[in-house]
């Protein structure tokens, strides 16, 4: 029945030769993008372009948690915003976001990491954003499930407790954004890849796609994992980003066991229940750059040990899928959102690492006032790219034992 | 399918024995008339090449050499002949 396709945004609209602004990439950072400015800013001749379908990439691969217990001032406002827009937009977009609120705990395994989150704590505290340091009998007591047994690979020995997290289903928000910009006007166009960027005098005048060429003065880079091959291959822009790939599974569907996400630096796992009872569990990133989404058999055993250290009860639960996606990690995991910097009508969202789902609603918002107003928001300000130059790493990596890609 | 390196000594082994070591970005630029720009873009800079590749590797878990390689980023393979077509 491929014939009788049509998407919930509406009918595909046909593409024009001109826009105010044109967005690359149909994740969630350019759809919000483009909502926003539509919404917000009267900008509603706007196109977004997706070479395959919108949600492709990072925007449907994650594994849906959100929260706002980042590490250093700069980032904590961004995903303290976009955490408070999930039930609003809910309402506003009417569509169900599937928000499930069930906090976050960060579960820590040795007294350095309890010092460390003391820290985290304590700078999310200040923000106003509710963040609670756990023994580890308290966290039994949120979850009995949870094994706090001195005689595992990793004992805990306490968590960083964030209840205003959760989880959010990451197709919904993006079906949501699609259906909301494009009932502002906005063109969402799939299949369409973008084969060039047109500059002259050092200002954006035109997309090449493989649909034809798009005038436009505006060009939002809003590509994820493919957004620093864009960049330096179209416009010579060379940024510090490495691709790699983050492998995510679910199990079977459990009944209700999990009620809180859990994560564990030391097991390099996190975990959480899905509202169809499938626990969905991610890895660490595998640790050489690739534009492949290949899946290996190393991650799932190592999940396998993971979860049933810390989750003894799932021992003998199956695993029913297995999917990997791509993060554009930068040196200092803090994104690069920029504009008009070397060429004017360029903006930069991406370098997200694995945490562009969690800020894309509060992202796109002032993306999209930057792009109207054509001056930098100062919530933005401090993930300009010459950041790098200067040597103004943001710390969100408590220490940096080593440089390596994963960073 | 996991990734397989060979080494220059110990032969083709799994990836996960290896430390990826960036792309290879030719020699460290000379001190004399280093600016910012320079040398951020030698040490943070990345090509991000969506297909063959120069770069370096350490055989991490085995006898620690240090040598580089080419590798197609879009299959993540090795690739064979030195000098490749990139």
């Amino acid at each position: 029945m491929f014939g009788m396709y049509k998407p919930l945004w509406g009918k595909s609209p046909s593409r024009k030769s001109n826009y105010d602004a044109v967005i690359i990439g149909g994740g969630l950072h350019g759809l919000a993008a483009a909502y926003f400015l539509a919404r917000d800013h009267g900008m509603n001749d706007v196109a977004v372009l997706e070479k395959r379908y919108i949600g492709f990439g990072g925007s449907g691969r994650n594994t849906a948690i959100v929260r706002a217990n980042q590490r250093t001032p700069e980032n904590i406002p961004l995903y303290k915003e976009a955490l408070e827009l999930w039930p609003v937009l809910t309402k506003e977009l009417d569509y169900n976001l599937m928000f499930f609120n069930c906090g976050n705990l960060n579960l820590m395994h040795s007294e350095a990491a309890m010092n460390a989150a003391r820290m985290n704590v304590a700078i999310a505290q200040f923000h106003g954003v509710e963040s609670h340091l756990i023994d580890a009998k308290q966290c039994k007591e949120l979850l009995p499930a949870l094994n706090i047994s001195e005689d595992i690979t990793y004992p805990i020995f306490g968590a960083m407790y964030h209840p205003p997290g959760g989880i959010l289903r990451h197709d919904a928000i993006v079906w949501g954004l699609a259906k909301g910009a494009a009932k502002h006007g906005v063109h969402i166009h799939q299949n369409t890849e973008v084969s060039g960027i047109g500059v002259d005098n050092g200002k954006i005048v035109s997309v090449d796609t493989s649909r034809g060429k798009i005038h436009t003065p505006r060009v939002l880079l809003a590509a994820g994992g493919y957004s620093a091959a864009i960049a330096n291959a179209m416009l010579g822009i060379k940024l510090p980003i490495s691709v790699l790939t983050i492998q995510a599974m679910v199990t079977q569907p459990l009944k209700p066991i999990l009620d809180h996400v859990i994560s564990s630096g030391m097991y390099h796992a996190y975990a959480n229940q899905t509202l169809k009872g499938e626990i969905a569990t991610g890895a660490h990133m595998d640790p050489w750059p690739n534009y492949t989404t290949q899946t290996t058999a190393y991650y799932i055993k190592h999940q396998a040990e993971a979860l049933a250290e810390m989750l003894p009860c799932l021992r003998g639960v199956k695993f029913m899928r297995h999917w990997a996606g791509l993060a554009d990690m930068t040196p200092d995991m803090a994104p690069i959102l920029d504009g008009n910097e070397p060429i004017e009508g360029f903006y930069m969202d991406c370098g997200w690492g694995y945490f562009g789902f969690k800020s894309c609603a509060a992202t796109g918002k002032y993306m999209a006032q930057f792009m109207a107003t054509e001056t930098c928001p100062s919530i933005l300000k401090p993930f300009t790219l010459s950041r790098y130059q200067e040597h103004r790493f943001m710390g969100e990596t408590a220490a940096l034992v080593n440089y390596s890609p994963d960073n | 399918m996991a990734l397989t390196i060979t080494c220059p000594i110990c032969g083709k082994r799994n990836g996960y024995e290896f430390r990826y070591g960036g792309e290879e970005k030719g020699p460290r630029p000379d001190e004399e008339g280093l600016t910012p720009e320079k040398w951020c873009e030698y040490v943070h800079m990345n090509n991000c090449v969506a297909g063959i590749q120069k770069e370096w590797w350490c055989h991490r878990d085995g006898c620690g050499v240090w040598f580089t390689t080419q590798r197609d980023t879009t299959r993540n393979l090795e690739v064979d002949q030195p000098e490749a077509q990139s």
